[in-house]
Order: structure tokens, then C-alpha cells, then sequence
């Protein structure tokens, strides 16, 4: 019997008892096949472009932010490999500070809007772009807000409310064990983290992992009470995005977090399922204070390497670069 | 509605709405301290005690000037507080607390009220916070009634989450309204529970016995162009005497106390047979038992001397050594005032505690002070880091201040009101106790103040504070995770107060840099004239970095 070529070998129709096909078999097999055509067609099952073992496990997207910023999704298999139809998705950039882009503490306007028209083509039914600011929350959250406008005026949102946030237990937390995560971030199916490359005087780097300190609500505790490093990686552990876009157009490579520091004009886009690997990848590529530095030397990164939670050792996976 | 309550009502509303609009920042052609700047003995105990005059003060002249034409036209028509006083007599009045008496003596104690404040005005002390109608109920709804309205709609706003979400409403999902908190709350109600308690015995106490607006404008409208004239229809039936609200009518319905009457037109209204009417008085008609207090002399002077004397131990104190610069210096620690406030003498002169700076500060660090600076600093605003921050770009309690108390700056100006200087309690801070990672100091300082330095005997970099840098803006105490007194803290040291001239100019005389750390040269660039953070955390590697 032929066995049909969309199905999965663990879904193939049991070859019948005479060599015929049945009645029942028939029917069951036709009945299959409707459904996946229907699933197929509706674009939910199956990915858009293969992914195979050519995808990356890092995506380097050069050139102009907002093409570089699909370029580099598109590496990893495009945004439809993360957000299927009907899906509510959160991105969280850094929106912290109330400089312009060219301060470089906060994450492109450009390259959130970019991601929320992805997230939009995809199919998804919600998008919201949070974070909670540690300045005035209207003037942090202005760029981005003028930037997302095109998709309403209710996208971008600066939470500091304590009833917005909801307890959560850290499973694979060492010394956090808890915290209160933004309800809206605990009930998504898709995170997705676009942080600014920057430095940070306590952390080293703050990217993807520092930066989810930006859905919790009392963020304090983790310097006060925990080591910062093992708390961030305890914070990742939780929450993991399922795609980080670390925006290095522009990078602030000293007296980050809020400068004035040096700003690199670095053009480059960074992506990866991997949080660990896309900060690794940062950190790798980028000067900092004027010397360059390995993954390892900012201890969360390593930490996180360790505890299994992703990888640092960006020499030995593949990371593929674009011009966009 | 009659005439009378329709413009009660309405002006109560429009009052509200302006007092609600300054708390949402919300500028518009009407002044939002229109009220305040009406207030007659607001602006009179002010002037005198600041020894200024204000243009602000015009309105308040205007209704002294029309009282000479209309009689107490504000008291019955106006005044907030009055009609407060109003509704609120109109639900607690015991029986008879409309027709009951109240003693000529009595009556007569708002001269004595007012006399009291304006001798103690004369010495350098303002309680118009205290006395003043308009003040008082500015305060009231500014730091007590809307933070309660505000606090019962965030109520509304959660308990209608749910449905929100479920219609994707997301701005009213995430709708976050101010919620101001305040201290002494009991204090601000107290007051005002005072005032209105009092209408259980009779109705308008305060409007007749204590407000010294009343008393002035008593004094205006002893015979006013415009008054109550009874003409020969009456019957003596007496029930106008018996409606009058602050019993300005005799026994003899044809006499009026015109100073006691706030035209209303309650007995016009009531009267069988139209014989009332407000209007020019006849020659001869309409004579009645004045509003007098010349029998009251002596008890007048002893106000006076009151007023002088609680003025002279009041300021006696060793608390009022707080506005002196030589080395005779008490100042509570806590006692940071609003970003361009001026000298301390000056600034206590002229507040009137209304509450309008507090309400419309939009990180609610503007609190009303209490008696730590004694008697004089009760109610004033002073910053309080852990509530929140002041924003260095902000100018809103400048351009709240009815009496420019607090001096409203341009905002390059307002950038160099510096209100005090934060210093680091090593023995608390995490890096310096505990050699722990933070620096969250250094991460939301605004103005760049804080430097990091690798010291001796310490794996991390410790914070350090670079005073002509530090404008007190309370960013660092505000954000700093230690609990209770935090590491670093904000106390008034080196706060610019300036009566006159420019902060900017004196500021750089006496050596500060303040400027925010957002200007900066161009990308590639090291942006501050100071060096960057010259971080070897112990390792050689930079800030943060570890091998």
C-alpha cells in the first residue's frame, strides 16, 4: 500500500489483514486526509520554511534595523515557526529609560514595530509590548508607543501597577523561588524578548536575561536579598522566551545601564530560541568598554551555561550572518 | 432650584472640576487656583505676613469691592466651603439650628478670629492655612475627597478587568490612575469635620462665628448699595427671621444685619407677600441693628495681642532657627522642599497649605509636612524620596503655587533648583557593607551623580556621590532595594533658595554642574566631562564583568 507522503510514518494507516484496504480504512484515511488538507491550507502545521537541519542556532542579520530585524527571523525559519494562528504574544523590549535612540539604553522603536507586524503577519490575535519602566512610564514608553501606533493606539503598555502582576513559583529556582510576574506575560503563549545590546554596571550585559527584571514586580529583591546573577538566571528560568531579538543597532558599550556611555553604531540584529546563546552572541561580537570580552565573563551567562538553561559556547554553534 | 442653589451648585462643580483637572496637570483658560485667588483673607493675611503684594491678589480685592455693592454675595453664592457647609447642614442640623440664636458675642468672635491672624500676620506668622475658607476646603478635597474617588474608581477599574480582557479593552485593562497618597489624611478631615460639625447647632456657625473672609467682607457690606429692604406689604409674619440662614434678620422682620446677610434671598422667597427686596434703600427705611462689633473692643484688642503674642512664642522657638543662615542651624533632615522654593522665612510666609502643589505633583513625593519644623511648617510641602522621585524636569508645584511660594521656573532654571544632596550610608549600602552588586544608585541617577570607584579591600566597585553633581531629586533613594532607611538618602543639605534671580547663574557661582546625563555628544563619543567608570572590578575587567 502507498503510504501517503504528508502523513508522519507513526500516523500511516495499518496496512489491513488481506492486503486490501477496508471499508472502515477507507474512510478513516480519507477522513485523515481531508483534516490535513484543511490544516495544511490553513497554514498551521506545517512550517513555512523547512526547518531543517540548515536553520542556525543563531541568526546575525546585518544593515539597515528593520530589515535586519526580519532577516534575522527569517534565519531561524520566520515568525510563523514561533507564533501560530490565533496566539497571544508578548514582546518585551527595553523601554527603561526616556532617552532618544541615539542614547542607545533602550531597545529601536523601529525593531519593536517591526516585530509586532511579524507577530501581526503571523497570525497572532493579540500582541502587547510590555515592560515595567524604571522611569516616568509615559515618557520611557513614548518611542515605542508612536512607533507601534499603525496597530492601534493600545499595543505598548507600561505596567507598575501591583494589581497587574500575579505570584508565580520560580520551579528551577536556586535562590528566587518566587515572584510576581505580569498576569498578561503568564497567561501568553508566545514571549518574545527584544532587547537592546547594552552594558550594565552590576550585570555586565543587560539583554534577554536581565531584562525579563522588566515583567516582574519587585525587581529590588534580586539585588537586595539574592546574588543578581543567580536570581537573573532563576528569573530565566521561568521565563524563557521563545525567540530573542537582541537589537544591536546601536550598541551601549559603556556606563550602561542608562549612559552616557560610548554608543556603537553596530547595524546589527541578533536572533536565537536560545536566550543564553543570543546574549552569549552579543557579548562576543561587541566591545565593551573599548576591549573585547568572552560570554563567559558575565556571570549570568555563565551561570545560565551551567544550569543547562542554554548556551554560551557560541564557537561551537552554528551562526549563520545575512546582509539585509 | 432656585437662583441662589443653582449657582451654588454650579459653582461647587466648577470648583471641583478645576481642583480635579490640577491633579490630572490639565491647564486651561481658567486658573486652576481661581478660587484661592478669591479668597479675601487668604491674600490679606499673606500680604501682610509676606509683606508683598500680588497681582493674584486683584481677584481677592474685587470681591472685597463688589461686597461693598452686593453685600456678602461671595459667602452665599461662591464660596465652596459655604456651600459644603450647606449640603451638609442641611442633613446633620439638629432641630431649630436654623431658627436658634446664636449671642451677639459669638458672632462677633470672626473679628476676633480675623484681628488674631492678622497681628500674628503682622509678627511673621500666616495661619491663613488654618482660618482662611478657601485654603481649607482646597486642601480638604485636594489631599482627602479625590485620592478617595481615585482609590474607589482603581476599585471599579479591577473588579471590570475581566471583562476588559475579555473584549480586548486594553487601554481600559491597563488604565493605571493616579493613586496620591498623603500623610496626616486624619488631620485634613479633622479640620474640616470641625467646621461642619458645627451646623448640627446651628446652621452656617462657621460662616457667621469663625471665618475671618466673612468677618472682612462683613466689614464691607456694613451698608451695602444693594440690600434687604422690607417694604410696607409686610404682615409681620416673621418667617423670614425665622429662614434666614445666619440670622441676620431681627425680631422685627423689617431690620437686616446686612453684615450677617449673604443675600441669598431665602426671605424674599419665603415671603407671603413680596414685601423683600434687595435693592437701593429707601431714605429712612430699613434701618436695623448693625453688624457691630465696636461693644466688642476690648475683647477685639485682647485678639490682638493674642494673635502678636502667639506670634512671638511660636517664633521664639528654637524650631524657627530653620530660615537662619548663620550657624545657628536647625533643620530636620526630612525637611527637603519643592525644587525652587523660596528661603524658608519667605516660603512659610506665604504658603497657605491649600494642597494644590501636593495634588498636582505627578510622583506623589510632595507630602504635607508635620510638626517636626514646628507650628509654622505644619501642612507645608516637602519631598518624600520613598514615595516617589522628583522629577528634575519637572516645573508642575511651581505652577501650582496660587502665591508663588514655591517660585514656577522655567525649566532650564528648574534643572538648578537643586533641593538638597544624597549621601550614601555605607553601613547599609550593599556594596559597600556587604561587597555585594547593586548600584541601582548609579543605574537611575538622572543627573549622572553617581560615581563608582574600585576601593581597597572590596571586589565591587562602590558608589560614591559627587555633590556638585547631585541635585537631590531622590531618584537614588527612591530605587535603592535596601529596606527601611535606605542606603542613600536625600537630606536638604545645600538646597538653593532663591527669593529672586536666577538658580542657574548662583548655582554655577557656588561651583554645581547640574545637567542631565541624556545630553550628550555625538555616538563614538565619551559623552561626560567626567571619566568613565574606571571599573577594574577587581579583575581588571570592566563594571559588571567577571572572570
Amino acid at each position: 500500500m502507498d503510504s501517503s507522503p504528508l502523513l508522519p510514518a507513526h500516523r500511516q494507516p495499518e496496512p489491513s489483514a488481506h492486503g486490501f484496504i477496508d471499508r472502515r480504512g477507507f474512510l478513516k484515511q480519507n477522513v485523515r486526509l481531508l483534516l490535513w488538507t484543511f490544516a495544511i491550507s490553513a497554514g498551521v502545521r506545517l512550517p513555512r520554511v523547512n526547518a531543517a537541519g540548515d536553520t542556525p542556532d543563531i541568526a546575525v542579520a546585518k544593515g539597515d534595523r528593520v530589515a535586519a530585524t526580519r532577516a534575522a527571523v527569517d534565519l531561524l525559519g520566520g515568525m510563523a515557526r514561533f507564533v501560530a494562528t490565533g496566539q497571544k504574544v508578548i514582546i518585551k523590549p527595553n523601554m527603561s529609560f526616556a532617552g532618544g535612540p541615539e542614547d542607545a539604553t533602550d531597545t529601536h522603536p523601529d525593531v519593536v514595530r517591526e516585530l509586532v507586524a511579524m507577530c501581526k503577519e503571523a497570525g497572532a490575535a493579540r500582541v502587547r509590548v510590555l515592560d515595567h519602566t524604571l522611569r516616568r512610564e509615559e515618557r520611557c514608553i513614548e518611542g515605542v508607543q508612536k512607533a507601534c501606533e499603525v496597530f492601534g493606539d493600545d499595543v505598548v503598555q507600561a505596567i507598575s501597577r501591583s494589581r497587574f502582576f500575579k505570584s508565580a513559583p520560580i520551579p528551577d529556582g536556586r535562590q528566587m523561588r518566587e515572584t510576581e510576574v505580569m498576569r498578561e506575560v503568564l497567561e501568553a503563549d508566545v514571549l518574545i524578548a527584544a532587547p537592546v545590546a547594552k552594558s550594565h554596571s552590576s550585570s555586565g550585559v543587560s539583554m534577554s536575561m536581565k531584562g525579563m527584571m522588566g515583567l516582574i514586580y519587585n525587581r529590588g529583591i534580586m539585588h537586595s536579598r539574592y546574588d543578581l546573577h543567580e536570581s537573573i538566571v532563576d528569573l530565566a528560568s521561568l521565563l524563557t522566551p521563545a525567540l530573542v531579538v537582541v537589537d544591536g543597532s546601536r550598541v551601549l558599550s559603556s556606563n550602561g545601564p542608562g549612559g552616557p556611555g560610548r554608543v556603537l553604531k553596530a547595524d546589527t540584529i541578533i536572533a536565537s530560541t536560545d536566550m543564553v546563546a543570543a546574549d552569549a552572541q552579543a557579548v562576543a561580537m561587541f566591545e565593551w568598554y573599548g576591549r573585547k570580552l568572552q560570554p563567559r565573563n558575565v556571570k549570568h551567562i555563565r551561570i545560565a551555561h551551567e544550569r543547562g538553561l542554554g548556551r554560551m559556547d557560541v564557537e561551537n554553534l552554528r551562526v549563520k550572518q545575512v546582509q539585509a | 432650584m432656585n437662583l441662589q442653589r443653582t449657582v451654588q451648585v454650579f459653582c461647587l462643580a466648577i470648583f471641583l472640576l478645576l481642583s480635579t483637572a490640577a491633579a490630572f496637570r490639565y491647564t486651561g483658560w481658567l486658573p486652576h487656583d481661581l478660587f484661592l485667588r478669591l479668597d479675601p483673607a487668604a491674600a490679606l493675611l499673606t500680604g501682610i505676613a509676606a509683606r508683598v503684594w500680588l497681582v493674584g491678589f486683584l481677584a481677592a480685592g474685587a470681591v472685597l469691592a463688589l461686597t461693598v455693592v452686593l453685600g456678602r454675595f461671595f459667602c452665599g453664592y461662591l464660596c465652596p466651603l459655604g456651600t459644603v457647609i450647606d449640603g451638609v447642614d442641611a442633613c446633620v442640623a439638629k432641630p431649630g439650628a436654623r431658627t436658634g440664636n446664636i449671642p451677639a458675642r459669638w458672632r462677633a468672635a470672626k473679628y476676633g478670629v480675623l484681628i488674631f491672624t492678622m497681628a500674628a500676620a503682622l509678627a511673621g506668622l500666616s495661619l491663613a492655612f488654618l482660618v482662611a475658607p478657601i485654603p481649607l476646603v482646597t486642601r480638604f478635597f485636594a489631599l482627602l475627597v479625590l485620592p478617595l474617588i481615585q482609590q474607589l474608581a482603581d476599585l471599579l477599574l479591577r473588579l471590570a478587568a475581566p471583562l476588559a480582557d475579555r473584549f480586548d479593552l486594553t487601554s481600559l485593562l491597563y488604565l493605571q490612575l493616579p493613586l496620591p497618597r498623603f500623610y496626616l489624611q486624619w488631620l485634613t478631615l479633622f479640620l474640616m469635620l470641625l467646621i461642619l460639625a458645627a451646623g448640627r447647632w446651628r446652621s452656617r456657625f462657621w460662616c457667621r462665628c469663625l471665618c475671618p473672609a466673612g468677618a472682612l467682607m462683613a466689614l464691607c457690606a456694613r451698608r451695602p448699595v444693594l440690600r434687604r429692604r422690607v417694604t410696607d406689604d409686610c404682615i409681620d409674619c416673621g418667617r423670614c427671621t425665622r429662614h434666614c440662614p445666619t440670622g441676620a434678620i431681627g425680631e422685627d422682620p423689617r431690620t437686616t444685619s446686612h453684615g450677617e446677610c449673604i443675600t441669598c434671598q431665602a426671605c424674599r422667597r419665603v415671603c407671603p407677600t413680596q414685601a423683600v427686596v434687595f435693592a437701593r434703600p429707601r431714605p429712612l427705611n430699613g434701618a436695623g441693628p448693625r453688624s457691630s462689633f465696636s461693644q466688642y473692643r476690648r475683647g477685639l484688642l485682647l485678639a490682638g495681642v493674642s494673635g502678636l503674642g502667639t506670634a512671638a512664642v511660636t517664633l521664639s522657638g528654637a524650631r524657627h532657627l530653620l530660615g537662619d543662615t548663620g550657624t545657628r542651624r536647625v533643620i530636620p533632615p526630612d525637611l527637603i522642599r519643592p525644587p525652587g522654593a523660596r528661603p524658608e522665612d519667605d516660603f512659610l510666609r506665604r504658603c497657605y497649605r491649600c494642597g494644590a502643589c501636593l495634588e498636582a505633583c505627578p510622583t506623589n513625593t510632595l507630602q504635607p509636612y508635620g510638626l517636626s519644623a514646628g507650628l509654622p511648617g505644619l501642612l507645608t510641602p516637602v519631598i518624600t524620596p520613598q514615595l516617589g522621585p522628583c522629577e528634575p524636569t519637572c516645573t508642575t508645584c511651581g505652577q501650582a503655587c496660587p502665591t508663588q511660594a514655591i517660585r514656577s521656573l522655567p525649566p532650564a532654571e528648574r534643572l538648578w533648583a537643586k533641593v538638597g544632596t544624597a549621601h550614601i550610608l555605607r553601613h547599609k549600602c550593599l556594596a559597600w557593607e556587604l561587597d555585594r552588586k547593586c548600584l541601582v544608585c548609579d543605574e537611575v541617577c538622572p543627573y549622572d551623580a553617581i560615581v563608582l570607584k574600585q576601593e581597597p579591600g572590596l571586589k565591587v566597585a562602590v558608589p560614591f556621590v559627587m555633590e556638585k553633581r547631585c541635585s537631590g531629586c531622590g531618584y537614588c533613594e527612591h530605587h535603592c532595594p535596601v529596606e527601611a532607611v535606605p542606603a542613600i538618602v536625600v537630606e536638604p543639605m545645600d538646597a538653593l533658595r532663591l527669593s529672586s534671580g536666577s538658580f542657574r547663574r548662583q548655582g554655577r557661582a557656588i561651583g554645581m554642574d547640574l545637567q542631565l546625563r541624556s545630553k550628550k555628544p555625538p555616538p563614538g563619543e565619551v559623552a561626560s566631562p567626567y571619566p568613565l567608570h574606571e571599573g577594574t572590578d577587581g579583575q581588571g575587567l570592566p563594571p559588571g564583568f567577571s572572570e
